[in-house]
């Protein structure tokens, strides 16, 4: 069996250690490791987008990062949004503008989209286009979920959000 | 406070008809709490995984499984000689899941096992030795028929050997004299003497490409057996209650000892409409190992032995008078099953109705043969050969009006169908848009004048070019009356506190039937949607219904919710009738309350009548059933009847700009106008269009699995392009509502129409642009541009001989 | 299945170079976005020892150093896209992160990884090639760090192969800052913005001066074994005024230079054709900017 290292990290606001084996990817830690299937498997090369978490603030796909270069950085999942009242708005616009249908991509694409929020918070249908390029839906044709992620933002720019 | 609860209160009427109504569903998935088959694991699980063929074709001559045996941690290995009387599966049960004697396409499953880890079961496999003798190789299904060509299932089966079926089996392929899998012949007229009188007459030949659902949930399971021998798979069937007695079949069970529960399911779109090997393996497995087995697959598994959608190569021949009627239509086309056979080779049903019946064809004629190759094997998907059959049609529709010169609309109006007509095929027509659709998408999208400005810019000297297509497509809206019912059932309870359970026997697979379900009762028992539950998961608890395809569910299983729901309706207002000592007719039910129906003044709120009626005398509670079968008919053995109970009509224009120095074709816009009897949830409608079109929009443009020479050269998002968010064109919608009669609040379905027509409107919007026509999919840039060089890739007749 | 002996995460350059210079057998962790995938799918097995170089200080930031631009070896492609310095000095470098995967990949991805993956369709070595960047090599043979310097040009071999030791640490790129009126266009072939393996892509720079172009670069993805310069279509550039004749025979010269193959993705027929017909869009930019 492969080699195992132990990490200590920063998982949804709470620090935690897990021992993983080196050649693991986050992706697989989180979900069989630690537990929190929210974040999924779509394809294990980059191409999809359903494992999109954040690290450091950053957007990344979790099935392209080794589980041990999780050591020492702050990681969020899906579950983490869940418990976020921050995120609320965004879940909600999901929910409310019909941009879930089976539902597979929605929790990287929530990601993703708080992700794009946060760094641009002017984003336009162009740009939020761009942001979610790396998320691949099969179900929706992806116009809900543009029209999601802009409701938000023109409600933050109304100040209707804290 | 006494004095105000008796204040008489009033209830205004109210509906959820054509609401944005979000998907029940959707908080949980949007907060990652949904369980996918992924995410459940049982107690004592363990990890299958499948050994696939190397070999294209091939003998094997022998598997040596010792060392993966050995392996600490693996339960299970298991090859077709350990399971005793295995029997094939499939569409023409020509299919052993564990291959016996040879595999005949590169996906074929050789060995699995079953192991502690899922690392530890892809290790076993890695020790799996396995021997093969090589056959000759045939992946071009126009050699498949020629005289000498290999044979895939060569007659009979090895006498003796495994593949050789008992004569009492309960199976009745044994081989092929030749690789016909299926042959479909259909005519109404008579296309010769129509042919004689046409004043114009085409011909052109197409070729439709390989693509596969790409569901974002990759395929999964478990099986688990009961210590009394029951089965429970946890399954992402679309047809739950269809596999628990094939399942029963191939695994020589009792079906009453199979339980099905449906987890939450990334996505179907036709997919898992048949029984693969991936799940009678999971069974054998769990078997063989006596414990729970999870068997899920990696994305590249997923796009090596998938289905497909199914590739076919089509001739179409028509005619049409001076005067812009159409005379006649003779289609041959040649079905590349693949190595085994699945629904894919059924699309003929399908795609006969496209050519008989969109527009008014007098006379046609249709021929399809099926044949086997070593490929990967097609199977059904949303459309269901629907797109490549429109695909033609639409290019032809283009092509006559263009040789009569006349417009392409008027053209297209003067032959379509309307309300009322019975078509040769014996479809009849009870409610039809179809002019209307033409009418809006043109309008909408400002066609005339568009399809004529390009005309004169086609040879501008700008490089990008503009242009503009319509087509339109017809397809079953009110189920497809293909098995023994097509019914679905469905219990409505109602509880001491108002609440509603919905059992359906319908599956959820994201298309947001529980959603619009919930609404047709909701609407029915004046509740809020907030009132409901929906179980719609679980063989043990709920209804039997045929399935999750055909466009069916909103039409046949809101059907049934809506009797139920009316059932329970009669008894909630019988109760109240009693209490408030009036007639029935005078009550209605609406915002949660009993009202008196002329006045809207509430008179008992629902809970509290319900625990009245409950708790008294004649303790009742309310309880109702109803199973809804659609007043369709079966097609007669010359493919004719009225297979369904509505039919859904579209017409869709698109825009295109391509660039003819690279040949890069984008798609700008989509003007899209459905008959869709009447918009239910505004919000899933809308959805439903938008994905579809976008799905349509993949299969023009993008999506193409590539094979060579039997080997999937594209396993991955990178190199297999689905359309991504930046791509995807405007889109514009417009509902035509028709009132079908008999379907539910007048809807019809819609889930497979918006992905139909795009690709074909797309042809007709390259050729409005360039002047080029392009008979093979997908549009990538460079079929485009050699196509627009003079390089495109030419295309053999299909005869009636060779087809 | 991987068989690693030994995972080490180094915190300075010294200790990785230390440890290259000690075991051989070691596989270099940056962005992980290609050795994740490759290793799982088994394309790519991972050696004895894996060393995440992640931490490394001296492989990071964006600086501007006598007269060069310096982009150390694990700034990731959103770093590179958000640089001022980049912005202002080198923004062909800007047009090739815009079309560099999708934001979770530049988020992660590094410009080190992206060199030293040396993949003939890298998106990043095409403008970096017409930069004319050096790559900054680091190893420690006799006990004190020792670095060398070689054009980006010269480092490439074959397909994922440099001629970087297997000792040798990419420590960052240096490229000089570019001349008054310098002009350096990027252009990938694709149906979509990102997200896209180059069909093939065109990297055009030089010295803009009323429709000629001098110190010409060219260079070409994604039509030979190895991102590379093209000397004869750079030297029927140099100092031409780009009319619609020169533009032509320009074009042509590209398309006759490079010696692209038949995969999936095109045929080389249609390769270059494209690089004909780009090459000839991008100047006939040239000459109207």
């Amino acid at each position: 069996m492969s080699l195992k290292h132990d990490i200590e990290f920063t998982l949804n606001g709470v620090r935690r250690q897990a021992s993983v084996r080196v050649d693991m990817s986050a992706l697989d830690m989180l979900r069989d490791v630690v537990g929190l299937t929210g974040t999924k498997y779509g394809c294990g090369e980059g191409e999809c987008g359903a494992c999109t978490i954040l690290v450091d603030g950053k957007s990344l796909n979790s099935c392209l990062l080794f589980a041990v270069d999780c050591n020492g950085r702050n990681i969020v999942t899906i579950e983490g949004l869940a418990a976020d009242a921050k995120a609320d708005a965004l879940r909600a616009a999901f929910v409310e503008y019909g941009a879930v249908q089976c539902g597979y991509c929605t929790p990287g694409m929530v990601v993703q989209a708080s992700h794009l929020l946060a760094t641009h918070p002017q984003a336009d249908a162009d740009a939020i286009k761009r942001g979610i390029e790396g998320n691949l839906c099969r179900c929706t044709g992806y116009k809900k979920i543009v029209e999601a992620i802009a409701s938000v933002n023109a409600a933050d720019k109304q100040g209707a959000r804290p | 406070m006494n004095g105000a609860e008796k204040k008489a209160r009033f209830i205004a009427p109210d509906t959820l008809i054509g609401k944005r109504i979000p998907k029940m569903d959707a908080p949980e998935k949007a907060s990652g709490k949904t369980r996918y088959i992924h995410d459940i694991d049982l107690p004592g699980q363990l990890y299958g995984k499948i050994l696939r063929s190397t070999r294209v074709h091939a003998l094997i001559k022998s598997i040596d499984t010792a060392a993966a045996r050995a392996l600490p941690g693996v339960h299970a290995v298991i090859t077709a000689a350990d399971i005793v009387n295995q029997r094939p599966i499939g569409v023409a049960k020509d299919h052993f899941p564990l291959k016996t004697d040879k595999v005949r396409s590169l996906r074929d499953e050789v060995a699995a096992v079953a192991a502690e880890s899922e690392q530890i079961a892809l290790e076993a496999l890695k020790l799996i030795r396995v021997e093969y003798e090589d056959l000759p190789i045939l992946t071009d299904p126009a050699e498949a028929l020629k005289p000498g060509a290999t044979l895939i299932h060569p007659e009979p089966r090895q006498p003796g050997g495994q593949d050789a079926l008992k004569p009492s089996g309960p199976v009745a392929f044994t081989g092929k004299p030749d690789n016909v899998a299926m042959r479909f012949d259909y005519c109404h007229g008579d296309v010769v003497q129509a042919e004689a009188e046409s004043d114009v007459v085409v011909e052109d030949t197409f070729k439709l490409h390989y693509v596969t659902h790409c569901c974002m949930g990759v395929s999964g399971m478990i099986a688990d057996f009961d210590s009394s021998g029951n089965l429970i798979m946890y399954s992402n069937t679309q047809v739950p209650f269809l596999h628990k007695r094939e399942f029963a079949e191939y695994l020589n069970m009792d079906p009453a000892r199979i339980r099905i529960i449906q987890p939450a399911i990334g996505g179907g779109f036709g997919s898992k409409l048949d029984i693969y090997p991936f799940e009678v393996i999971c069974v054998f497995l769990a078997q063989a190992a006596k414990r729970p087995v999870k068997l899920v697959f990696t994305r590249e598994e997923e796009f090596i032995s998938s289905p497909t959608r199914q590739p076919v190569l089509l001739t179409l021949r028509s005619g049409c008078k001076k005067d812009g009627t159409l005379t006649f239509r003779v289609v041959n086309t040649l079905h590349d099953n693949g190595a085994y056979t699945s629904w894919g080779a059924t699309t003929p049903f399908v795609m006969m109705q496209t050519f008989s019946s969109l527009y008014r064809v007098p006379h046609c004629d249709y021929h399809t043969t099926a044949v086997y190759t070593n490929n990967p094997y097609a199977g059904s998907f949303r459309g269901y050969g629907n797109l490549q059959a429109t695909f033609a049609v639409e290019a032809h529709m283009d092509k006559l009006a263009e040789a009569i010169g006349m417009d392409a609309l008027d053209f297209r109006l003067k032959n379509a169908q309307a309300q009322g007509e019975v078509t040769g095929q014996g479809m009849e027509f009870d409610s039809c848009g179809f002019k209307e659709c033409l009418d809006t998408a043109a309008e909408r999208s400002d066609f005339r004048r568009k399809f004529a400005e390009n005309l004169k810019n086609r040879n501008s000297s700008d490089p990008i070019k503009h242009g503009v297509g319509i087509a339109s497509m017809l397809h079953v809206g009110g189920g497809a009356k293909i098995y023994p019912s097509d019914g679905c059932g469905t219990i409505l309870k109602l509880d001491d506190f108002g609440q509603v359970t919905l059992i359906t026997g319908a599956s959820e697979i994201g298309q947001g039937s529980e959603t619009v379900l919930s609404q047709l009762v909701c609407e029915e028992l004046g509740l809020p949607m907030s009132a409901l539950t929906v179980v719609n998961n679980d063989t043990a608890i709920t209804p039997w219904d045929v399935g999750v395809h055909a466009s069916r569910t909103t039409f046949i299983a809101g059907n049934s919710a809506l009797g139920a729901a009316r059932l329970a309706k009669a008894k909630v207002l019988a109760a109240a009738a009693r209490k408030f000592e009036c007639p029935a007719s005078d009550l209605d039910l609406r915002g949660g309350h009993v009202i008196k129906a002329a006045s809207g003044e509430a008179l008992i709120d629902l809970p509290r009548l319900m625990r009245n009626l409950h708790f008294s005398d004649k303790a009742e509670l309310v309880m109702t059933t109803f199973y809804y079968e659609p007043p369709s008919s079966y097609q007669d053995k010359r493919y004719k009847g009225n297979v369904s109970a509505a039919y859904a009509w579209a017409s869709q224009v698109v825009e295109v700009e391509v660039d003819t120095e690279t040949g890069i074709v984008k798609m700008t816009r989509i003007t899209a106008a459905h008959d869709v009897g009447r918009v239910l949830n505004r919000l899933g409608i809308e959805g439903q269009i938008e994905g579809g079109v976008v799905m349509g929009q993949g299969y023009a443009l993008t999506e193409s699995l590539i094979i060579e020479n039997g080997v999937t050269r594209n396993p991955n998002f990178r190199d297999y392009k689905l359309v991504t968010a930046p791509e995807i064109p405007e889109i514009d919608i417009t509902f035509i509502e028709t009132m079908d009669g008999e379907g539910p609040q007048g809807a019809k379905g819609v889930g497979e129409a918006p992905a139909i027509c795009v690709a074909a409107a797309t042809a007709n919007a390259i050729y409005n642009a360039t002047g080029v026509r392009i008979y093979g999919l997908p549009f990538t840039p460079e079929r485009v541009y050699r196509a627009l060089h003079g390089k495109g890739e030419k295309l053999v007749p299909l005869t009636a001989k060779a087809a | 299945m991987n068989e690693i002996e030994h995972y080490v995460a180094p915190s300075s350059l010294e200790q990785a170079a230390e440890y290259l210079q000690r075991s051989g057998e070691v596989t270099l962790l940056a962005g992980g976005t290609d050795l994740m995938p490759q290793s799982q799918s088994g394309k790519l097995k991972i050696k004895r020892t894996l060393m995440n170089i992640h931490q490394i200080p001296e492989l990071k930031g964006i600086t501007i150093e006598g007269g060069e631009i310096r982009i150390g070896a694990l700034a990731t492609i959103t770093e590179i896209m958000q640089s001022e310095l980049i912005q202002k000095h080198l923004p062909i470098l800007i047009e090739a992160c815009d079309q560099f995967a999708s934001d979770q990949i530049r988020n992660a991805a590094t410009l080190g990884g992206n060199i030293c993956n040396a993949s003939p369709a890298g998106d990043m070595l095409i403008p970096l090639l017409v930069l004319d960047a050096e790559v900054e090599l680091a190893s420690k043979p006799n006990g004190s760090l020792t670095r060398r310097r070689l054009r980006l040009t010269e480092f490439f071999v074959g397909p994922g192969k440099t001629r970087r030791a297997p000792a040798e640490l990419l420590e960052g790129v240096r490229i000089a800052l570019p001349p008054p009126h310098h002009y350096a266009r990027f252009f990938k072939f694709g149906t979509r913005p990102a997200l896209d393996i180059s069909t093939i892509s065109i990297g055009i720079a030089g010295v803009l001066n009323t429709g000629t172009l001098s110190n010409v670069r060219v260079a070409f993805g994604a039509v030979a074994p190895v991102p590379t310069r093209a000397p004869r279509t750079e030297q029927a550039l140099e100092g031409r005024h780009l009319d619609a004749a020169a533009i032509d025979a320009i074009a042509a010269v590209a398309r006759d230079e490079v010696k692209p193959i038949d995969d999936i993705r095109a045929t080389a027929w249609y390769r270059k054709e494209l690089i004909h017909n780009i090459t000839k869009r991008m100047l006939t930019h040239v000459a109207q900017a």
